[in-house]
């Protein structure tokens, strides 16, 4: 089956996009290694805090020219950042392949979230209206207008390279606000090549910069006086400490999008097949680099006899198992290839002290991903296959940290409410899915289980740019959410006006 | 060969049918002139066809969904039509009859992918079934054709 062919021939040296100018940082710089074929692929600053001071200025100085060109005007802007995303809709695809390891159907999928995310922001000249009543009082009127604020930071994680800077830049700017964006050191290319475009479609200087970097840039962003919010996306701990600490200190706004130990229930009367065919992408879609990806799995006993739920159990099992021993590992941009390498050989290592751990806790290792095939001679270090575990408790560590590799967790429960009691045991609350033929039980789950995002009868239970992505619990802090109307009113403050004429 | 089959690899075999379709109807239509407005129009449904399905697939696609495991152990060899265009010593009969064999393997391959693909975006399988509904007709075209002839 066909290799495609790689859109990056040359290593690459990337750059900071400050106030219009692509300009060369004074920090270090690491390599970008592409985790299937551990070529380096091109070279990151590591930017100093002054560049981060640089790009903030210069965002501040473009803020009160661009917050006055008509909402229309900056529709236009996006629609034409559009038109270049879908022109370079195969290179930006092959290029996370590339930076990531995903496999070139995540990417492209991963492509078309993000384009979808511009789209939406293209609506703003009705998105952003606000209201209007008279005669609230006799001759007075009262209305509401929706105002930018300034600067936001956006610093965003390694596992979706591309789509997620789009979960927020595109509302920022469309309200007539300017951003710093820093996207994760890992794989950078994506973000760069769509500042590029950005450029290119006429949004003019200073109002979308992009500074490299690590913590340096992320604590210079967190205590920077002229950043009025931030939106984040990484780990629990971090996304804690971004809001509380950082946030908090300064008195920014803040979205902070954390971890997640997402569950999917599997009910006595669900269709196996395609709860199955579901799950392997829900699973180990993304190499389960994804926080909405499932990674413990309830399968529900409700009215059956024990003999009867002991052979549906080994039925879920066996179907997963089999599916999962079945995927084809090697290289995204081949296209017989089903699952990717994880970003880097430490996220391998990560993992493999999970699954030591799983073992150590007395759970089954059933499938042992440490132990397989590629498709073509690679370098193994960051690869690894599907896990499978059984006789998971819910105390145990692997059913309760975030592992983000491909390891699946099999439990039993005896009803619904226990499952769901399972699901509100854990500290997250990202996603969970139900997959059964009874709405009833759908009902139940989606009304009760405390998770920003549920499937019923979808092993990613991921919104549409039109909708808020949500998330609960220790998988969310803050109020409103990235994407659709919550992203407006983010970027936005109400400014409430009263008026009578003498 | 029964393979491990994503979805990427299902468009490049539907891209590669269109466009081994765009070549052999043009080679027909400068073989026999007779009937080359029909072969240059099957050559030209064949170029709307790829854009079709390719819009489609990049316009639906979705991390999301089981863009990977949807096609599962189907023989994508079964339909790759053969690499070469007709003889140039075959008849016109003889064209009609290969033509209408290439036409029976792409409504074979568009039927069966639309039905593989039910747990995808509803807009994938449509696409799938409307190029197959294409190819339908245009076997009934060329099968008229060929009774014509004899």
């Amino acid at each position: 089956m066909a290799v495609l062919q790689e859109p990056i021939k040359e290593p690459l040296e990337i750059k900071n996009l400050i106030d219009g100018e692509w300009v060369e940082s004074e920090g270090e710089y690491k390599d970008i290694v592409n985790p299937a074929t551990g070529d380096v692929i091109g070279r990151v600053p590591i930017s100093t805090k002054s560049e981060l001071d640089e790009a903030v200025e210069a965002a501040q100085e473009a803020f009160p020219y661009w917050r006055q060109m008509p909402p229309v005007a900056r529709a236009r802007c996006l629609f034409r950042l559009r038109d270049l995303l879908e022109e370079n809709f195969e290179e930006l695809s092959r290029i996370q392949t590339m930076e990531h390891g995903k496999t070139i159907d995540e990417s492209r999928g991963e492509t078309r979230r993000g384009i979808e995310n511009v789209e939406v922001a293209t609506g703003i000249p009705s998105l952003m209206q606000g209201g209007y009543l008279e005669d609230i009082a006799a001759g007075i009127d009262e209305y509401l207008v929706r105002q930018p604020l300034g600067v936001f930071g956006l610093i965003t994680p390694f596992n979706f390279p591309f789509m997620i800077g789009l979960w927020f830049a595109p509302y920022a700017v469309a309200t007539g606000n300017c951003v710093v964006l820093k996207p994760s050191s890992e794989d950078p290319m994506c973000q760069t090549k769509i500042a590029e475009l950005a450029e290119e479609a006429g949004i003019p200087p200073g109002v979308w910069n992009v500074v490299h970097g690590g913590r340096d840039v992320v604590s210079g962003m967190l205590e920077h006086r002229d950043i009025v919010g931030i939106c984040f996306v990484g780990s629990t701990p971090v996304a804690r400490d971004v809001i509380y600490k950082g946030c908090g200190d300064t008195g920014k706004r803040c979205i902070a999008q954390a971890g997640a130990k997402n569950f999917a229930v599997v009910m006595p009367d669900a269709d196996l097949d395609r709860t199955v065919a579901a799950c392997m992408t829900s699973y180990f879609g993304n190499t389960g680099q994804r926080c909405l990806a499932n990674a413990n799995l309830v399968i529900v006993r409700e009215n059956l006899t024990d003999q009867e739920f002991e052979a549906f159990y080994q039925t879920v099992v066996d179907k997963f198992v089999a599916a999962a021993t079945k995927i084809r590992i090697g290289y995204g941009l081949d296209e017989s290839v089903q699952m990717g390498p994880l970003r880097d050989a430490g996220k391998k290592q990560r993992v493999l002290g999970y699954i030591e751990k799983g073992i150590e806790e007395g759970a089954t290792l059933r499938l042992d991903g440490r132990t397989f095939e590629l498709v073509a001679d690679l370098p193994r270090d960051a690869f690894i296959g599907p896990c499978v575990f059984e006789d998971v408790r819910p105390d145990m560590v692997i059913a309760r940290d975030e592992i983000f590799g491909p390891v699946a967790n099999m439990m039993r429960a005896a009803t619904l409410d226990e499952a769901i009691d399972m699901i509100h045991d854990n500290p997250f609350g990202n996603a969970a899915s139900i997959f059964t033929g009874d709405g009833g039980w759908a009902r139940e789950f989606r009304y009760r289980v405390v998770c920003g995002n549920i499937g019923v009868n979808v092993g990613i239970a991921a919104p549409m740019a039109f909708f808020p992505f949500s998330g609960m619990k220790d998988s969310f802090f803050g109020t409103l959410h990235g994407q659709g109307q919550e992203a407006i009113r983010f970027f936005t403050e109400s400014k409430m006006v009263i008026e009578r004429w003498f | 060969m029964v393979e491990s089959v994503t979805a990427s690899a299902v468009i490049s075999l539907a891209e590669e049918l269109e466009d081994e379709a765009v070549a052999f109807y043009e080679q027909l239509a400068e073989r026999f002139s007779d009937q080359e407005a029909t072969f240059l129009g099957f050559a030209k449904e064949g170029a709307k066809n790829k854009t079709l399905v390719v819009r489609t697939y990049r316009e639906t696609i979705s991390d999301a969904l089981e863009a990977c495991f949807s096609f599962e152990g189907v023989d994508l060899g079964a339909y790759r039509a053969p690499a070469d265009g007709i003889d140039a010593s075959s008849g016109y009969a003889e064209a009609l009859v290969s033509a209408i064999e290439r036409e029976e393997r792409a409504i074979r391959f568009y039927d069966e992918m639309a039905e593989r693909s039910q747990a995808l975006m509803a807009t994938i399988p449509m696409a799938f079934k409307r190029v197959g509904k294409t190819r339908g007709k245009r076997k009934l075209k060329l099968q008229a054709l060929l009774d014509e002839g004899e």
